[in-house]
């Protein structure tokens, strides 16, 4: 323990209450970030207390990682430093829902599960449905822009995301956005915050535009004799009138991960709206699958609940494999050869009508998979794709660049920020892009 | 400030003859925007055919110190495209090419100058669109509603401007070329095109705009409903939302615009309504029938005097042209007005209707109103008479007393238009000095040297200023360090 470590240890406490700093070595350890323990947990109960926990850490330069629900902590470069993990999960209030103008505010540690209790009885929903979302929180959803099947319809947390109230790395309290569902005054800040993993400001409160929930639903398998003729049934779709809220590409490993069938490739297809409507855009769909070679099978409601749970398999590699709309099934195909020359078969899913793929598959080893992921970063560079290791352990991520290159132009840029806001390098150090 | 005859031989050198307005009565063509009180000519105006010359202007400039204000097609309504500080102004107009149609990816990629609506005409006949519509679609360029975050009435479904940008060429105030976000959905790092979306020409030239198209809907269904007050006809927009719909458009008309629209027009909307709401959905076929009989209902059940229901593409353009028609049927009233585009929460509706009329009765002017209801976005037209500068006096206490108003419900000082010039002292009473001196700072990392549209957007607010700080929370006493 440094000569500052019991100061700074009583200041923590003088901010948040003794009770809400840890800093026994058995509870720090199992709080370690790849590998790496904090010397405290602080578990601020306001955003206040974040703020002020901020200063003190800025002054002291101390590193500093958020966590939520602790879902992404594998993503990004392994921190270059750690003292503090600042726990968010007391800050869980819903602090204003107005069902009549589809918003709601909420603080950052507000478990997906909580907000969709409260909208939900009203018959609305936050569209975001990554897997393993219920137990994810709002401020790790935005931090890491995390999004499932829905955001073929609904967009992403960038398109959802109206109003941020953050704490800068220097403790200062920061709004951005506003509180309407349209707004153009000043720059466009919530944007900036979503996906930056919290590498510019600790989120502290989200105000987020509401969906009406859908009348109805219904989902369809068709399932192809290869990607190849999947991929014509996603082209047909793209050029229709058809407005599905979830397409979703799977190759053999993913639909037997499902338990929906045995296929080398096939594609999931949910529509909802008012009843008549889901049929007759329901008959549009089979007459694609049919033009295809494949039939349409209906689908119950919960085959959405067990593909989440499959497409985050624990422990496993995860990465998102991001590619032109034409090219999903070309690059799947690839992909699955490139995870199969290193060994173990990879469940491949994604968002079809938007090239947004993800592949999950057993770890091996580091060298390994940097020799994959090099080759598909290869495969997709050209038409400006990008693969980004979303899970691994902490010993492929130093070993692989998980973000991989970048414009050098946008990047400086990038660096600009960085360096603007959070000179000292106190908020998560070293994990983003071009270890920021 | 007078330009050096050096800058404008070197500026000749990149751009030809042919590519300078420097003569007096052509720089006064664009000495405004369309909200023509601001007024500011600049000293010259550049008219590049490449992001090359673009990037050599910006450089030039850059060494020089020298202001520099980009145009689309000037249609803006915040005083944006003009020059207060005179320098250079660099017209994008020239730049109108569409680079790329790539329906099987849903994309297109574009330069600045392209009109809106050229390129949906560029892909309707294959079933496209791009879906940003600001009234002004048939005269305002893409690189314009880049800018400023266009939104436009179909925008209540299918979002404002930001929405359907997937990447950007960016020539910055520093003098590079970036190329932000691209055709693929995903890009590591932070969402620079996200915020260079709205940054209304502070950060710099957008020279290329890469946009999401969508599919045309299978069905489309206009209805107007008319009600006997604004109060009951905001009654039934909440009970349509809250019925779970989201129209593609759901716009109201205000009594006295109705009448403005009338007398002028021949639009025709029914004489005795105090409100009249313009909804239209679209979508697939059997969602939208189905969606249409249930908004009808409930128009009636919430007292509607009158609902039509358009019968095919004829009725629906005739629905539709007063509402289009709408800001030039009021010149029949009076000679001018200022607008704004503040938002309220939409559940606030009634509640701002009934401020505006006392605003108006207080300060002895007409406000009509025609407004993007479904979200809040209100477009109150402050009615004057310029030849009186009493009256112009009175219109623009109506119009703070209004933005207050706004901001008092929740709101918001802009809902499409933009900051600019006119709202740049406004926005102090949305955000507070942390706020203002963030967005200033992130500024500073695009155009370092702030010679981008300077005056615009961020106002000259303390906490604005090179090197404020703003204030951090006190720590604990007798602390370690
Ligand atoms: C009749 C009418 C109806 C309108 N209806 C709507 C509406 O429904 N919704 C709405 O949102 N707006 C509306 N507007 C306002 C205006 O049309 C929009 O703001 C539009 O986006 C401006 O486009 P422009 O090409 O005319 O841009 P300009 O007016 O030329 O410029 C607007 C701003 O963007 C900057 N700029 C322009 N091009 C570039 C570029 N390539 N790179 C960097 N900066 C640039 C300028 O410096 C300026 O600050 C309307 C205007 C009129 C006159």
């Amino acid at each position: 323990m440094s000569v500052l470590a019991r100061p700074i240890g009583g200041a923590l406490a003088a901010i948040v209450g003794q009770e809400a700093v840890v800093d026994d070595r058995a509870a720090c350890a199992s709080a370690a970030v790849d590998g790496l323990a904090p010397r405290w947990i602080v578990r601020p109960a306001s955003l206040d207390e974040v703020s002020r926990v901020l200063a003190l850490a800025w002054d002291a330069e101390l590193a500093v990682v958020p966590r939520g629900g602790g879902h992404a902590l594998e993503l990004g470069h392994p921190p270059s430093r750690l003292d503090l993990v600042l726990d968010l999960r007391r800050l869980d209030h819903v602090v204003e829902y107005n069902p009549d103008d589809l918003t709601v505010t909420v603080e950052a540690g507000a478990t997906m599960e909580a907000l969709t209790a409260r909208v939900g009885a009203r018959r609305q929903l936050l569209p975001l449905d990554p897997g393993g979302v219920e137990r994810r929180t709002l401020g790790g959803l935005a931090a890491t822009n995390a999004s499932g099947p829905l955001r073929a319809r609904y967009g992403t947390l960038r398109d959802l995301l109206l109003g941020v109230r953050f704490v800068q790395a220097d403790g200062v309290v920061t709004w951005g956005g506003a509180k309407v569902v349209k707004s153009v005054s000043g720059y466009d800040v919530p944007k900036l915050m979503v996906g930056a993993l919290g590498t510019l400001g600790v989120l502290g409160e989200l105000t987020l535009r509401l969906h009406p929930a859908p009348p109805f639903e219904a989902t369809w398998l068709a399932a192809f004799k290869d990607l190849a003729a999947a991929q014509a049934f996603i082209a047909r779709l793209v050029d229709s009138t058809v407005q599905p809220n979830r397409v979703e590409l799977l190759n053999r490993a993913a639909l037997g991960a499902c338990g929906a069938g045995d296929a080398p490739a096939a594609v999931a297809v949910s529509i909802a709206t008012a009843e008549e409507a889901v049929r007759a855009q329901g008959q549009m769909v089979s007459r694609f699958a049919r033009e295809a070679g494949a039939t349409l099978l209906p689908l119950d409601a919960s085959f959405w609940t067990a593909y989440g749970r499959a497409t985050t398999p624990e422990g496993a590699i995860a990465l998102a494999v991001g590619t032109l709309v034409t090219l999903v099934g070309e690059t799947a195909a690839e992909t699955e050869r490139a995870v199969a020359a290193a060994g173990p078969a990879a469940a491949i899913t994604g968002s079809a009508t938007l090239g947004s793929l993800r592949a999950t598959f057993p770890t091996v080893e580091p060298r390994a998979v940097r020799a994959l992921v090099e080759r598909l970063r290869a495969l997709v560079a050209p038409v400006g794709g990008s693969v980004i290791i979303q899970r691994a352990p902490a010993a492929v991520r130093a070993a692989v660049d998980p973000w991989g290159p970048l414009e050098p132009d946008a990047f400086a840029l990038m660096r600009g920020l960085k360096d603007e806001f959070d000179a000292k390098r106190v908020l998560n150090p070293g994990r983003f892009v071009g270890g920021l | 400030m007078p330009l050096g005859p050096g800058l404008l031989d070197e500026l000749t050198r990149i751009l030809g003859p042919d590519g300078l307005v420097a003569s007096e009565e052509g720089r006064l063509v664009y000495e405004c925007d369309m909200h023509t009180f601001y007024k500011g000519a600049p000293d010259v105006v550049a008219l590049p055919k490449s992001t090359a010359e673009v990037l050599a202007i910006v450089r030039l400039c850059r060494r020089e110190r020298v202001p520099i204000v980009p145009r689309g097609s000037g249609t803006g309504l915040i005083g944006g495209a003009m020059a207060p500080h005179g320098g250079v102004m660099i017209g994008l107009n020239r730049m109108t090419r569409i680079l790329e149609i790539d329906l099987a990816n849903r994309s297109a990629t574009v330069q600045p100058g392209l009109i809106n609506l050229w390129l949906t005409r560029a892909v309707q006949e294959r079933g496209w669109f791009f879906a940003p519509d600001p009234s002004s679609q048939m005269v305002s360029s893409i690189g314009g509603n880049v800018s400023t975050n266009a939104g436009g009435p179909h925008c209540l479904k299918y979002g404002i401007t930001a929405n359907h940008v997937l990447g950007l060429e960016l020539v910055t105030g520093a003098g590079e070329v970036v190329r932000l976000g691209g055709k693929v959905a995903d890009h590591a790092g932070y969402d620079l095109t996200g915020v260079a979306v709205g940054s209304e020409g502070t950060f710099g030239l957008v020279t290329t705009v890469t946009v999401r198209l969508l599919h045309t809907a299978e069905a489309v269904r206009t209805i107007l409903a008319s009600f006997g007050s604004i109060e009951t006809a905001s009654e039934a927009v909440s009970a349509i939302i809250a019925a779970g719909i989201i129209p593609a458009a759901l716009e109201m008309l205000d009594e006295l615009m109705i009448q403005a629209i009338n007398a002028g027009t021949g639009a025709a909307y029914p004489k005795d309504a105090g409100a009249v709401l313009l909804i239209e959905l679209d979508g697939p076929r059997a969602e939208v029938e189905a969606q249409a009989e249930r908004v009808a209902a409930i128009c009636r059940e919430r007292g509607a005097l009158d609902v039509r229901v358009a019968r095919d593409e004829a009725e629906r353009a005739l629905l539709w042209k007063g509402r289009k028609e709408a800001a030039g049927a009021v010149g029949r009233l009076a000679p001018t007005y200022l607008l704004q585009d503040a938002v309220v929460p939409r559940s606030r509706l009634p509640e701002i209707m009934r401020e505006l009329r006392a605003i108006a009765e207080r300060h002895r002017v007409q406000i009509a109103n025609v407004f993007h209801a479904g979200d809040g976005n209100l477009h109150p037209l402050i009615l004057y008479d310029d030849r009186n500068p009493e009256e112009l006096e009175r219109a623009k206490a109506a119009n703070e007393a209004l933005l207050h108003a706004c901001i008092a419900m929740g709101g918001t000082i802009t809902g499409e238009h933009g900051v600019g010039l006119d709202k740049v002292k406004n926005l102090s009473l949305q955000y507070g000095d942390a706020d203002l001196n963030f967005m200033a700072r992130l500024r500073g990392i695009f155009d370092p040297d702030r010679i981008m549209n300077p005056g615009k957007l961020l106002p000259s607010h303390p906490a604005c200023g090179e090197g404020f700080r703003p204030a951090r929370p006190r720590l604990p006493e007798g602390a370690w360090v």
